[in-house]
């Protein structure tokens, strides 16, 4: 289908004050030759509108609208079979710099341009749509996938629960009483799963399969192929997205040495107190005599750097309802609770308040140093730090030790690792390489068929965990989400929770199922892009199997053949195109964003040939947060230097270097990449994109030092979306470092 | 750091405290807002915040040992700015009845003056038929010893029961609670003192004479109860009851003196006084002061009924004991000018012996239980404030800044207003405090 590209200037917004429009469009017909161009006052409102649908209906199919951020007006200037190229002249070129001046007019004749070159070159996505099953398989069957399974079958969709116990329930079998759940909040209540589960059991849209592991989960969303084994027997179904709720097991209280653990039996875990609650009976393992003195160590092995760094969120709640339980079912009793901090979230404050009003419940603070055995030969608490102001002891009859949550996909690194050597060995690999592979095997032999998923993708076969072995989910950006696309986090496996929380958990991640398996029925991407439907295309013919692409894709989207070379799944992809900032050989792109598109946008500017007249800056700009930090700075009117032509980027890891390359040999005397923050708090949308681009930009400070150019010239900048003030600073001082460097040597070559 | 302490927690004596009226103190959080409100409270031993965890923790011998619980005159500045509602000031009343009740001497005694139902019998009936045997007994003793018709016997109230009688009753009775008396206060400066120095805390920095001063200046000016915040002029209502109980006190010891003394030194003995004898006029001043002060504080403490302790029974039997002296005082006093004046026989002679009889009772329900009830404070109190110079504690550190004028001129927590000018009407609860040197007769209006 031939091209024909019209473009429209809106007057609107004061653009039309600040810019000599009509130089522009001179500028974009002669130079560029666009097929038809307009201006309009007003183009967003209805008589603009009509223009461009007018124009389309004359047979023109891409649209070059510049007037405000793309991030507004979005679908006014969505039109069917036709790509709109937005042109931001109100955001970033007249409300942030000086109206009616040359280096404005210039700035906006360079997106102009920018924007005509890629509406030439964009092809209007067609999206990857093949069979998709709506199925939801929910991957453990506690309180959280219960929640999940019911959910999702209420809203139409048929489920598999699949549970490795004989029955539904999971943790919530083994207690009696529960935190309270509902107002006043302040009494333990029973536990009572049957009407739920017999809800799960009567809905005929939920298979249940008990007794069961899964052997192998390989294909991508909407068409995840499940090997699974269930009461003995095999069987093989096809899913569209899965829903992991594999819950948590305690800490191992064997490496609490200090804490008794191993020295009395007298000393337990809060899960051995619920199964003790449980039998009714309060007594001392070691001679069966009732339990009157009980102290509670809360944080046993938590927030402490050697054993689980972090806190479990329940512990303390577990410990009020224990102790309350304990004082209920014995007024004799005494239970004494040596906290670091009571953390009672919320409504949880009656409960607290509560338990402080019992007058058997005595409560420090307190580090608690040890746990010995006694004269009487049971459990002798020391603890400093106290709010006695001293260091205590306690004589007790029972402790319990209140041991955090450890997730039920912490080893999924080192499973992948084994799984990793395995693979080494089995391809017979020599020397040092087997030698690793072998003693990874032998350090990790114990992991063997541990994995839950057993996931067939390159990258291993369980969720990556992040942060304190945690699954990524960013928990108020991304819930739910996780590093496998369609696979999504809940319950104490994403972060430690109460049964409540965990239960609402597994109603968010059903939904975000649900709504994976409907985007990619339409061949749409899910969360972050969700609706992108480009996806990458893989000029495989060109392919090096370098497998950069395979291992840098945060989402684990590649497959590898035997030879290396990438096998794409393109409903695993979340379209970042970190692989296409990868690939060496330039063979990824999408039909919208790719190598050849940016450099053309690159090499549209027209960089002045003498330095004093003006440098120029180019800006590769993430459009996650610091673009739209950008347009804020501009509605606030905050001014940045007009030398630098800003072209937006999926993510900072989809920049390739040539890009780099391509504006030094332009001319441009500096180059700044500005995208989110890194790290344990990262903010970056596609987990490590800014990352993988600092691994990258040393790469090109060591290319930039063999062409004998500064370092300086090229600068990596992570920003939050909320530093916008920042922003035009950073530019400004970018744009002063570069003209205190001068002249970029090949410009003009 | 030192040596580890075996705590043992004491569950019961909780639930006593509670009882006691520190109903709220397990919610204390150890925040020490109360022991930076405190404007009573010194930098060596801050109180009340440490007493409250010993409480919560039920660790009664430290709060039995404890002079900072009798450092409190409960101003409720504490409690009013509790984060938690725990009410410091309320626990700190509870502990101090706790400590009456731990000191007393006999211990049987500790538990049976200070609730309601013990009303009938150990403030009506025990009273009655001690008062009645001793009537009865009047005839016999006098003709035995040959006292038949003492000194002033013929005087309206004298017919119906003796100076003699009345001296001897009473001082018999109250000497051998005085006695209960020592032998807890004995007990509780050594269990102090032990505390102290187990703790390695120094004490005997100030001599005991010197610190003792200090403490009967401190508790004739009322100067502790000056520092109150929040709860208005307590001062005034406590200085009331404080001086009139002085002054009846006063005219009894000199009614004494005026019957047994001066004739022996050759003086005219002019008792009963008639209306404008100057101790007749100073107890009437003092009388008008008790009844005053004994009201203000139960209105008060209506005004305040949040305050758990305020309205203990431990608490409330001693005010309207308090009063119900005064006021049968009063009407005994009337009636001598009435109908004693008149003559003798009459319905109206034995309605004037029945209030006598009344007053009798109350009087002694306020001094044979002293050492067992709230009007022990008197004691325990003027003993932990010698023992706080003694020791040392009341030291304040160089630099410290008086609290009470940080706090004045910043405004109260939200939800209280503070009082706006010290004339406004005393809005304090608190325990009427005594603390004359005196723990003789006071029946004196007659």
């Amino acid at each position: 289908m031939d091209r024909k590209v019209a473009a429209y200037i809106c007057r609107g917004c004061s653009i039309g004050d600040a810019l000599d429009i009509e130089a522009l469009m001179e500028a974009a017909s002669d130079e560029f030759e666009v097929d038809v161009i307009h201006d309009h006052e007003f183009l967003c409102g209805e008589e603009g509108c009509a223009l461009i649908t007018q124009d389309i209906q004359d047979g023109a199919n891409a649209l070059v609208i510049a007037a405000c951020t793309p991030r507004f007006m979005t679908d006014t200037f969505t039109f069917d079979g036709c790509h709109t190229e937005r042109v931001n002249l109100r955001e970033q070129v007249v409300w942030s710099h000086e109206p009616n001046d040359e280096d404005t007019q210039m700035m906006a004749e360079d997106y102009l341009r920018m924007g005509i070159i890629k509406a030439r070159k964009i092809d209007i996505p067609v999206p990857f749509e093949e069979e998709v099953d709506r199925t939801i398989m929910v991957v453990g069957g506690g309180i959280t996938g219960i929640t999940a399974a019911l959910d999702a079958a209420n809203i139409g969709h048929d489920v598999v629960l699949v549970e490795k116990e004989t029955q539904l329930g999971g943790w919530m079998n083994r207690f009696a009483r529960r935190i309270p759940h509902e107002p006043p909040y302040r009494e333990p209540q029973p536990v009572d799963l049957s009407a739920l589960i017999a809800e799960v059991e009567q809905n005929e849209r939920i298979t249940v399969h008990t007794e069961a592991s899964i052997e192998g989960i390989s294909g991508q969303p909407g068409q995840f192929d499940v090997k699974l084994k269930a009461n003995g027997s095999s069987g093989e179904f096809r899913v569209g997205a899965i829903v992991q709720a594999t819950g948590w097991k305690p800490y191992d209280a064997n490496r609490l040495d200090h804490l008794g653990y191993s020295a009395s039996p007298d000393v337990i875990t809060n899960v051995e107190m619920e199964e003790m609650i449980a039998t009714g009976q309060i007594t001392r393992p070691s001679d069966g005599q009732p339990a009157r003195k009980i102290a509670f160590i809360q944080c046993a092995g938590s927030r402490d750097e050697d054993h689980l760094p972090y806190c479990s969120a329940v512990c303390c709640r577990v410990s009020l309802k224990q102790a309350l339980v304990v004082r209920e079912m014995d007024p004799e009793a005494d239970a004494y609770i040596l906290y670091k901090d009571i953390r009672s979230p919320g409504q949880y404050e009656d409960f607290y308040v509560r338990a402080q009003e019992d007058s058997g419940i005595f409560f420090t603070k307190a580090e608690v140093t040890g746990v010995s055995v006694g004269g009487d030969g049971h459990p002798r608490v020391e603890a400093e730090d106290t709010l006695l102001g001293e260091k205590i002891e306690l004589e007790t009859d029972l402790v319990v030790l209140a041991t955090g949550m450890v997730p039920n996909a912490a080893d999924s690194e080192s499973i992948r690792k084994l799984v990793d050597a395995e693979a080494v060995i089995a391809k017979g690999e020599e020397g040092a390489q087997l030698n690793k592979a072998k003693q990874t095997f032998e350090d990790l032999n114990h992991l063997t068929d541990t994995s839950l998923l057993n996931l067939d993708y390159r990258q291993g076969p369980d969720l990556p965990v992040f942060k304190y072995d945690f699954p990524d989910s960013h928990f108020i950006c991304f819930p739910y989400e996780s590093r496998r696309t369609g696979i999504y986090a809940a319950g104490c496996m994403r972060a430690p929770n109460d049964s409540q929380v965990s239960s609402e958990d597994g109603s968010g991640a059903a939904l975000k199922a649900v709504q994976c398996v409907d985007l990619t029925s339409r061949g749409e991407a899910v969360h972050p892009r969700w609706g992108d439907m480009s996806y990458p295309d893989f000029a495989l013919d060109r392919c090096t199997q370098c497998k950069r692409c395979t291992e840098e894709c945060p989402f684990g989207t590649l497959n590898e053949d035997e030879k290396g070379t990438p096998l794409p799944n393109p409903t695993r992809c979340r379209r970042c195109g970190i692989c296409l900032g990868a690939c060496p050989e330039r063979i990824i792109s999408f039909s919208d964003y790719s190598v050849p598109i940016i450099s053309a946008a690159i090499k549209a500017v027209e960089v002045p040939e003498e330095w004093d007249e003006k440098p120029r800056l180019l800006g590769l700009l993430c459009e996650n947060d610091a673009y739209p930090a950008l347009d804020t700075a501009g509605l606030k009117r905050i001014r940045h230097s007009a030398w630098i032509r800003f072209i937006p980027v999926r993510c900072l890891g989809s920049v390739n270097v040539v890009w780099i390359s391509d504006a030094l040999s332009k001319g441009f005397d500096g180059i700044i990449m500005i995208g989110c923050k890194s790290g344990d708090d990262y903010q970056c949308h596609f987990i490590n994109g800014s990352e993988l681009m600092e691994t990258r930009s040393e790469n090109i400070q060591e290319k930039l030092k063999q062409l004998a150019l500064e370092e300086e010239r090229v600068k990596l900048v992570q920003l939050s979306i909320d530093e916008f003030e920042r922003l035009p600073e950073i530019i400004n001082e970018f744009a002063d470092e570069i003209e205190d460097i001068g002249m970029n040597p090949f410009k003009g070559l | 750091m030192a040596e580890a302490v075996l705590l043992k927690p004491d569950r019961k004596f909780v639930e006593e405290i509670i009882d006691s009226g520190g109903g709220d103190l397990k919610l204390c959080v150890q925040c020490a807002t109360c022991s930076v409100v405190c404007d009573l409270s010194n930098d060596s031993s801050p109180f009340p915040r440490k007493e409250m965890i010993w409480a919560q923790w039920g660790l009664k011998d430290r709060l039995m040992a404890d002079p900072d619980v009798w450092l409190c005159h409960q101003c409720m500045d504490c409690s009013e700015r509790c984060t938690r509602g725990a009410k410091p000031g309320d626990v700190l009343a509870a502990v101090r009845e706790q400590s009456v009740k731990h000191y007393a001497t006999p211990q049987f005694m500790a538990g049976m003056v200070n609730r309601v139902r013990q009303i009938p019998v150990m403030f009506m009936l025990v009273p009655g038929i001690l008062l009645l045997l001793a009537i009865l007994l009047r005839h016999p003793i006098e003709n035995m010893i040959g006292l038949g018709g003492g000194v002033h016997d013929e005087a309206f109230y004298a017919s119906f029961f003796p100076h003699w009688l009345l001296i001897a009753f009473y001082t018999t009775l109250t000497m051998l609670a005085f006695v209960g008396l020592l032998g807890g206060l004995f007990k509780y400066w050594k269990a102090m003192k032990l505390a102290d120095v187990t703790a390695g805390r120094a004490v005997g920095e100030t001599g005991i004479i010197p610190s003792f001063i200090k403490t009967v200046i401190a508790v004739l000016t009322h100067k502790q109860f000056g520092k109150c915040t929040q709860r208005g002029n307590r001062q005034s209502t406590h200085l009331y009851a404080f001086y009139g109980f002085i002054a009846l006190f006063v005219v009894t010891i000199y009614a004494v003196l005026d019957i047994y003394l001066f004739p022996a030194l050759g003086l005219d003995s002019v008792y009963p006084f008639n209306l404008i004898h100057p101790m007749k006029i100073l107890a009437n001043i003092g009388g008008i002061l008790l009844i005053a002060g004994c009201l203000k504080a139960i209105l008060d403490r209506k005004k305040d009924a949040g305050d758990t302790a305020g309205n203990t029974s431990f608490d409330t039997i001693f005010i309207w004991l308090l009063l119900l002296v005064g006021i049968t005082g009063f009407i005994t006093e009337i009636f001598r000018f009435t109908v004693g004046a008149d003559a003798h026989g009459g319905a109206m002679q034995y309605t004037a012996y029945a209030v006598y009889f009344v007053h009798l009772m109350c009087v002694f329900g306020l001094l044979v239980y002293l050492p067992y009830s709230k009007f022990a404070h008197i004691w325990y109190r003027t003993l932990a404030m010698v023992y706080a110079e003694y020791s040392g504690r009341t030291k304040e550190y160089a630099g410290s800044v008086p609290l009470a004028a940080v706090m004045t001129e910043a405004p109260a927590t939200a939800t209280t207003v503070e009082e706006p000018s010290e004339d406004e009407p005393d809005e304090g609860s608190e325990e009427t405090e005594e603390e004359p040197e005196s723990e003789d007769t006071a029946d004196s209006t007659q």
